[in-house]
């Protein structure tokens, strides 16, 4: 499979196997395909698409990250009709990143809390063999005890509070697919959508959702600290990918 | 591309339905997948046309929805007839703009449209079906939002 193509300047014949090993699942030939194809030509959507659902399948979230979002960059200045699908490849990024660094986070802590709590047991063990009477051990053990239920209450409640009040907030909310939006273009009403559902509906529709009055895609404007928002809060609340 | 959108989209729907509930009037009776509702529905005012009566419609979202819009019937039952009223044939086909491709807007939901037909029963005093019902019911094999219905009459 390590062959190179008869033509080795033609960036399309390493963007057709990359798909062809994508839906293999041969993660490493894709990334390599991408590659050249992208020394060929950077702007190539689909080295980039392809090369970001390799990288996020490996785990390599950020450069998984990096290329969704310049695939969505070509895809809305070419007025694709593939931004849909990579919209959803920006957030799937945003969500498998924030997933593993939870994972770590949450693992951290837990270790944390191993630690203190051992740390506690030592302390009560080297105050016990230092004390030989009875009602002051029994201090001591309760002493330790309480301590440690303390402990393990605050870390409790720290893990709890980070499931609380999962709710996206609605100005970050797309009224068309009901989703987080990720590159927010505002209309002539003011009202902000998610640019790939927008022009889903005003390629069959030029019209504005909420007033019917006519509306083409170039009148469209991006919403950049509307966009920035989101992707702030997406930084801190991947779940909200799925919510 | 608007495949997958439906999925998302309907179960949100649901959410906020069993969050906020419904206005008055309205009930989901059948919720639970994100291709077809049931919903019943009453006109709450004293109406003498559909006084007591409780009305079912259908939903059915394609894979398109919310791009397109759900396909929207009544549903012919003992105890859910189909309302008298001149936009809506007998066999449970209703002529409301928003439910064509070209009235639609995909802010709207399935608690709007509920809405928008209960307040086209509550305003209407026709006691009518649609002129030409007999016919249209023999030979139409349409999908509803396929039809090309003129919307002239803007007084009902």
């Amino acid at each position: 499979m390590a062959s190179t193509p008869r033509h080795p300047k033609n960036p399309a014949l390493y963007t057709n196997r990359a798909m062809a090993r994508l839906k293999l699942g041969h993660w490493e030939s894709v990334i390599t395909d991408c590659q050249t194809c992208l020394g060929l030509a950077p702007q190539n959507m689909k080295a980039h698409y392809y090369l970001a659902q390799a990288q996020l399948s490996i785990g390599d979230f950020d450069s998984a990250l990096t290329n969704a979002l310049a695939a969505h960059k070509i895809c809305a200045t070419t007025n694709d009709k593939s931004l849909g699908a990579i919209t959803n490849i920006v957030l799937r990024c945003k969500k498998d990143r924030w997933d593993d660094k939870e994972k770590k986070r949450l693992r951290q802590e837990r270790e944390l809390e191993e630690e203190m709590l051992a740390m506690l047991v030592r302390d009560r063990d080297d105050m016990l063999a230092a004390e030989s009477d009875e009602t002051e051990r029994k201090i001591i053990e309760e002493e330790a005890n309480e301590k440690m239920q303390t402990l393990s209450k605050v870390f409790e409640n720290a893990r709890t509070q980070s499931l609380k009040r999962r709710e996206v907030p609605d100005w970050a909310i797309d009224d068309i697919s009901f989703a987080i939006m990720v590159d927010p273009v505002v209309t002539k009403t003011g009202k902000s959508y998610e640019r790939a559902t927008i022009m889903e509906h005003l390629r069959r529709h030029p019209s504005d959702p909420l007033t019917r009055e006519p509306l083409s895609i170039a009148e469209l404007r991006p919403n950049l600290s509307l966009r920035q928002a989101c992707s702030d809060f997406l930084e801190e609340n991947g779940w909200a990918v799925d919510w | 591309m608007a495949t997958g959108m439906r999925t998302k989209r309907v179960a949100k729907e649901r959410q906020k339905i069993d969050k906020f509930g419904l206005p008055p009037g309205i009930e989901l009776v059948e919720g639970n997948d994100l291709k077809e509702w049931l919903f019943d529905i009453r006109v709450l005012d004293n109406n003498p046309l559909y006084n007591d009566n409780v009305y079912r419609l259908k939903f059915v979202f394609s894979d398109s929805y919310p791009i397109e819009p759900p396909e929207v019937t009544f549903v012919d039952k003992p105890a859910r007839p189909v309302p008298m009223h001149p936009h809506i044939y007998s066999n449970g086909i209703i002529c409301l703009d928003l439910l064509g491709n070209q009235g639609w807007s995909p802010v709207q939901s399935a608690e709007s449209i509920c809405m928008s037909i209960q307040s086209m029963l509550t305003s209407n005093s026709k006691n009518e079906r649609p002129p030409g019902d007999e016919e249209f019911v023999r030979v139409n094999r349409q999908r509803p939002r396929d039809i090309e219905f003129l919307y002239h009459d803007n007084t009902v």
